[in-house]
């Protein structure tokens, strides 16, 4: 059993989170440039979102199971959740197969350098937005 | 310090000796099967490579089944395709490579659909996706620079939309490393030179990386050691066969160490600076390297320390941070003695980067997945000035 008791608190928390990453310029920018759909395969509980980031916005859509995504990200909620603490040694969890990365390996690591100001902006997310329970920073 | 965590898999067996190519039954009885299917280019065909690695075969009871000798530089998808149907008909039940980085990352592509099917780059593009080994693969790398013989990593370019696709998987790690110092004779001096330094700067850039561990760094180190003795040696006289043996084995070695620590911003330099001015990548990263290992220093300091010994400097007496300097100084003087031999540019001012580009460049260098992997933060700001003086 996961952290995560449902699908559907955990949607809440990372959904909404993805979409306040979205409204942050420095990271939104950086993630519209590279024009990318990525989908966001987890397990335990289960849950597929897809953040596209091909449009104007970054447009953030649980359940998408049918548009084709640049890059499939395939991982545990528990994995997903500490990733965004920066708390998951990326290769140690690609090594271990934690993490399975579908698609153009580079295109993926470009992404990270931009995404790194999220790490700092997740436990403050969870504590401004009721979710401290899931704080484990 | 030892790192928090790390893995360490290198299953290809490896096999060195001059000549050894014409002698391959011990190992080929290992393997088992008989029926080859050759992937190599049409240069080392026309040398007589393919046809002496054929009779090997046959002395050995194997067949080459069939070849694909079109592989062009940056290994190609159009041409995984075409080999993939090539090596389907012809009823092969393994796969030799004898070339360079291109023609053996070829091979470890078409494998992947000769062995399981299925689309490679919808179905296999990415990280770990593969489930179990492969069809036997047999390398015999004709450079000594990309190591590709002993690593996970194939890059292919996809021409249509104009994008590098990695594959990066532990079964895409050959079975079988055949490293024959005789097949490297023919290389031309700038070639050895621009692939040695490439592996040079695998073995630096892995030695000092944040993935390393103390099983990476005994293979970067040990190759460091080969390539700064011999590099020179081979490049000035191409028939000097224990060098060219041992600029083999070093690029081997390096490549074990690099496919587990992963490379830095030197690489992303080169990568940027290839794409963008169509520099050659060995020279790329013998311009770059000294540069990168400056810009990285305070995080290195320590570990370049360690390596100025291996690089045959006197560090007697000297505090770390001198010692250090020392490794730097190495690797310049290297590369100063390519240059003389007319076999190495020095500056990015000499392979036609304009001046006007390097903002160009220091911009598009954070972005390069390498940077994910450096010891130092990669700043466009901060690295500018390292770019400027390398031109």
């Amino acid at each position: 059993m996961g952290l995560f008791e449902s699908a559907e608190k955990f949607e809440e928390v990372l959904a909404g989170f993805f979409r306040q990453l979205g409204q942050n310029k420095q990271i939104a920018d950086k993630l519209l440039k590279s024009k990318m759909i990525i989908r966001f395969k987890y397990t335990d509980p289960d849950l597929v979102i897809v953040v596209d980031c091909s449009g104007d916005e970054i447009d953030v859509r649980p359940h998408d199971t049918e548009t084709k995504a640049t890059v499939e990200m395939s991982m545990t909620s528990d994995v997903a959740h500490k990733f965004w603490f920066g708390k998951v040694n990326l290769t140690k969890a690609l090594t271990r197969k934690e993490m399975i990365a579908k698609g153009p390996i580079p295109k993926i690591l470009k992404l990270l350098p931009a995404i790194k100001p999220a790490y700092e902006m997740y436990p403050k997310y969870l504590e401004e937005n009721g979710y401290s329970e899931y704080n484990i920073h | 310090m030892l790192p928090e965590f790390f893995a360490f898999y290198s299953p290809t067996k490896v096999v060195y000796e001059p000549g050894i190519i014409s002698d391959l039954k011990p190992e080929l009885d290992i393997i088992g099967i008989k029926k080859y299917f050759v992937v190599s280019d049409h240069i080392l065909n026309d040398i007589g490579l393919v046809q002496k690695l054929a009779d090997g075969l046959a002395e050995a009871g194997c067949e080459m089944v069939g070849t694909f000798l079109d592989v062009k530089q940056d290994a190609r998808l159009s041409d995984v395709n075409t080999c993939t149907k090539a090596v389907k008909a012809s009823g092969a039940e393994g796969i030799i490579s004898i070339g360079g980085g291109s023609v053996i990352d070829t091979a470890k592509a078409v494998n992947i659909i000769f062995s399981e099917g299925g689309d490679l780059v919808e179905d296999y593009s990415g990280g770990h996706l593969l489930t179990r080994p492969l069809k036997p693969h047999i390398v015999i790398p004709t450079t000594a620079g990309t190591g590709s013989e002993v690593t996970m990593v194939a890059v292919i370019y996809d021409e249509e939309n104009k994008e590098k696709l990695v594959f990066a998987d532990k079964f895409l790690q050959p079975n079988l490393a055949v490293l024959d110092p005789e097949v490297t004779l023919s290389l031309p001096p700038k070639l050895t030179a621009s692939t040695g330094m490439d592996a040079l700067t695998h073995s630096i850039e892995a030695y000092v990386g944040i993935e390393a561990s103390p099983f990476s760094d005994a293979f970067a180190a040990g190759a460091i050691e080969l390539i700064m003795k011999y590099l020179v040696a081979a490049t000035e006289d191409g028939e000097d066969a224990e060098a060219r043996g041992a600029m083999l084995i070093a690029a081997a070695m390096a490549g074990i160490a690099f496919t587990h620590s992963m490379v830095g911003c030197v690489h992303g330099m080169a990568h940027v600076t290839g794409a963008l001015f169509r520099v050659p990548h060995g020279e790329a990263n013998a311009v770059y390297l000294p540069y990168g290992m400056e810009y990285n220093f305070e995080e290195i300091t320590e570990k370049l320390a360690r390596l100025a010994p291996l690089m045959d400097e006197d560090v007697t007496g000297l505090a770390e941070e001198e010692a250090a300097r020392k490794a730097i100084e190495a690797v310049r003087k290297l590369t100063g003695k390519l240059h003389d031999l007319g076999t190495l540019p020095v500056k990015l001012s000499e392979i036609g980067v304009p001046e006007d580009g390097l903002k160009d460049i220091a911009e598009a260098v954070p972005s390069d997945g390498t940077s994910f992997y450096n010891p130092r933060e990669v700043d466009e700001e901060e690295l500018l000035p390292y770019i400027q003086r390398a031109f």
